[in-house]
């Protein structure tokens, strides 16, 4: 979610509470611009607070809000937009001044989580680390702008440069968690990337992308695989990831099973071994904890928290997950 | 990773007719092909994907097996007549790689893998023979404990990864193999070169040719296969043997041996097999024949123990496969 308002103060703790609540209600992380602060916050993220002194504020406004709406919307105290993960308005909506700025915020979050509270998820808003990045050449632009004083103003900001495309470049249709996808892919691009860089799933990780962590294990039509040893290209399955495992916020038994057993520390494998060990109950062979240790061979875990993997599959496939 | 062309094949014609161009490589289940193409080892202008062609069956007409060069590891592996008839090659796969790698790896690519020599993989600083012709060989003067004492040569000591083609050589397997010529039959003991002064060579097929099929003949119900490695599992072998036992009457009737990890290819030992012959199997036998594998090794300071090793691990699948029967 974007917002421009015309002012600003930094929220107090309670304020910011209500602020992530407000967030995690919407799905979307917020980016902020009053006129001389940029404030990034999402609903799990530390806020950041950094000064802008670069017109960041008229820049992203011009990039990103349709030419016809801006003089209406400007004249609002707060002006707030869903942006999706292709940089369309999706929605938009303002809120009056209340007493201050914060107010304001949280005034203006709140009616619009009433609104949109119908919407599914994916329609609200986009991540952080998305919002982030589709902003960059926002960023960079205002920085070259900068460093060059004597330029005169553009009149339109470009568009940041579309992805590098080879010649060889083609349509990919891919499903992935039931959705289908159609793509334009360099043939070169694997799996794991167009998963994490281009879809946004990045849930799969990637540890070492050469086959020997398992980190970026995923199903294809239900058995497990290295993502990052995968052309999309040549996909011609159902490819299930981590993000598809859950039935709404209903955890898989296996997920439930690695919360139960504290089967992680620093977490990084986690996906990779939860899809691995879905792949194994599939395979049937998860018959004792040798077997368990044999078949998940695949994944490895740099905290050692292997025992408690064990305990958790264990637990799951009791439980017939 | 270089950009490529990629086209796919759903039938033999079209993939041999995808494979005229310059430079071009096939690809099946690509966990090895795509790591090196990451590493910029490998840089095909054309990958043609063979996945669409029907060599996906694994059939036993009562004379032997004969598999579908695009059948996966694991599927391999589990097939109930080779876990029952043809424990060694069953052992072999399911002692390579990983699940998720043998669900993606097909027979014909984990044949033509290449090796895991660190130097090979090294693009940007070591000389290699196999990956730049004439560049030396950083291997011999470099860290060598996983690399080949057998079939070695001052150009390459470079050691064969697989663990199936092992099993596979010992059983005498036969490739059914296609190309612009037509069909031809090939003993797997006769596909892979020496490295010599050309180690950028490893096979005698020409690149326009494909393994179809594997045909492996009817293996004494005796067998078995032991791989020794650094760490209990998902880790290439420092040596593994493969071996295969016709007893009858108290006797060796005949044997089929062949070690891994000690050779630039995977290392038919008839030497081995000629000792055992008409030996009663016994602990002494075993160990008078293993004396006979690895004659005319050349060992480096770093590898030198993997002769002890390998004659060890020899009499340890003896021992198994006899109690196999």
């Amino acid at each position: 979610m974007l917002g421009f308002a015309r002012g600003h103060r930094a929220p107090a703790p309670a304020e910011l509470g209500r602020l992530r609540r407000e967030l995690r209600g919407l799905g979307a992380a917020l980016l902020l611009f009053a006129p001389d602060t940029v404030l990034s916050l999402g609903a799990d993220d530390e806020l950041e607070l950094a000064p802008d002194d670069g017109g960041l504020d008229r820049l992203a406004f011009e990039q990103l809000v349709p030419a016809a709406a801006r003089r209406e919307l400007r004249r609002a105290a707060l002006t707030l937009l869903i942006v999706d993960a292709d940089g369309n308005v999706t929605w938009h909506g303002q809120a009056r001044r209340c007493d201050d700025p914060m107010s304001t915020l949280l005034v203006g979050l709140s009616a619009a989580s009433r609104e949109l509270c119908e919407q599914p998820l994916s329609k609200r808003g986009i991540t952080r680390r998305e919002l982030l990045g589709s902003l960059a050449a926002a960023l960079a632009l205002a920085l070259g702008e900068g460093c060059r004083p004597d330029q005169p103003a553009r009149e339109a900001t470009p568009k940041p440069p579309p992805e590098a495309k080879g010649p060889n470049t083609s349509r990919v249709r891919l499903t992935i968690n039931g959705q289908r996808h159609e793509l334009e892919l360099e043939p070169r691009v694997s799996l794991l990337d167009t998963l994490r860089e281009r879809l946004g799933l990045t849930g799969t990780k990637k540890g070492c992308d050469h086959g020997q962590c398992g980190a970026c294990t995923v199903l294809i039509d239900g058995r497990r695989v290295n993502a990052c040893l995968t052309l999309a290209v040549m996909v011609r399955g159902e490819v299930t990831t981590i993000e598809g495992l859950a039935g709404g916020d209903a955890l898989h038994p296996m997920q439930q099973a690695f919360v139960e057993e504290d089967a992680l520390q620093c977490g990084y494998c986690t996906p990779g071994q939860i899809m691995s060990a879905v792949g194994l109950l599939r395979e049937k062979r998860a018959d004792d904890a040798a077997t368990i240790r044999e078949y998940m061979s695949g994944n490895i875990c740099r905290c050692g928290a292997y025992p408690n993997i064990v305990s958790a599959i264990v637990k799951a496939r009791r439980a017939g997950a | 990773m270089r950009d490529f062309e990629y086209v796919r094949a759903d039938s033999l014609q079209q993939a041999l007719d995808g494979a005229r161009a310059e430079n071009a490589r096939f690809i099946a289940g690509g966990t090895l092909l795509v790591d090196l193409l990451r590493l910029d080892v490998e840089r095909p202008a054309r990958l043609v994907d063979i996945n669409g062609l029907d060599w996906k069956d694994v059939e036993d007409d009562g004379a032997g097996l004969r598999i579908g060069a695009l059948v996966d590891n694991t599927k391999l592996a589990d097939h109930p007549r080779v876990r029952e008839r043809y424990r060694v090659l069953a052992q072999a796969l399911q002692s390579g790689a990983s699940p998720q790698i043998r669900n993606m790896a097909s027979v014909g690519g984990n044949l033509l893998q290449r090796t895991r020599c660190s130097y090979f993989r090294d693009v940007g600083v070591s000389a290699c023979n196999k990956r730049n012709p004439g560049s030396g060989c950083a291997a011999r003067e470099g860290f060598s404990r996983m690399h080949a004492v057998l079939g070695v040569s001052e150009h390459c000591i470079a050691a064969h990864p697989s663990d199936m083609a092992v099993a596979l050589v010992a059983l005498d397997a036969t490739l059914e193999v296609e190309g612009p010529n037509g069909s031809r039959r090939l003993p797997l003991r006769e596909l892979y070169t020496l490295p010599g002064d050309r180690p950028e060579i490893e096979t005698v097929l020409a690149a326009s040719e494909l393994i179809s099929h594997v045909r492996v003949p009817e293996a004494p119900p005796r067998s078995a296969y032991v791989k020794v490695r650094d760490r209990a599992s998902y880790a290439f072998a420092l040596v593994s043997a493969a071996v295969a036992l016709d007893i009858e009457g108290g006797r060796v009737r005949s044997a089929r041996v062949a070690l891994g990890g000690v050779g630039t290819k995977p290392w038919h030992a008839p030497e081995v097999e000629a000792a055992l012959v008409g030996q009663a199997p016994e602990r002494a036998a075993f160990e008078a024949a293993a004396e006979r594998a690895l004659e005319g090794a050349v060992a480096t300071p770093h590898n030198a123990f993997k002769l002890k090793l390998a004659r060890r691990a020899l009499v340890a699948a003896f021992e198994r496969a006899l109690e196999a029967a």
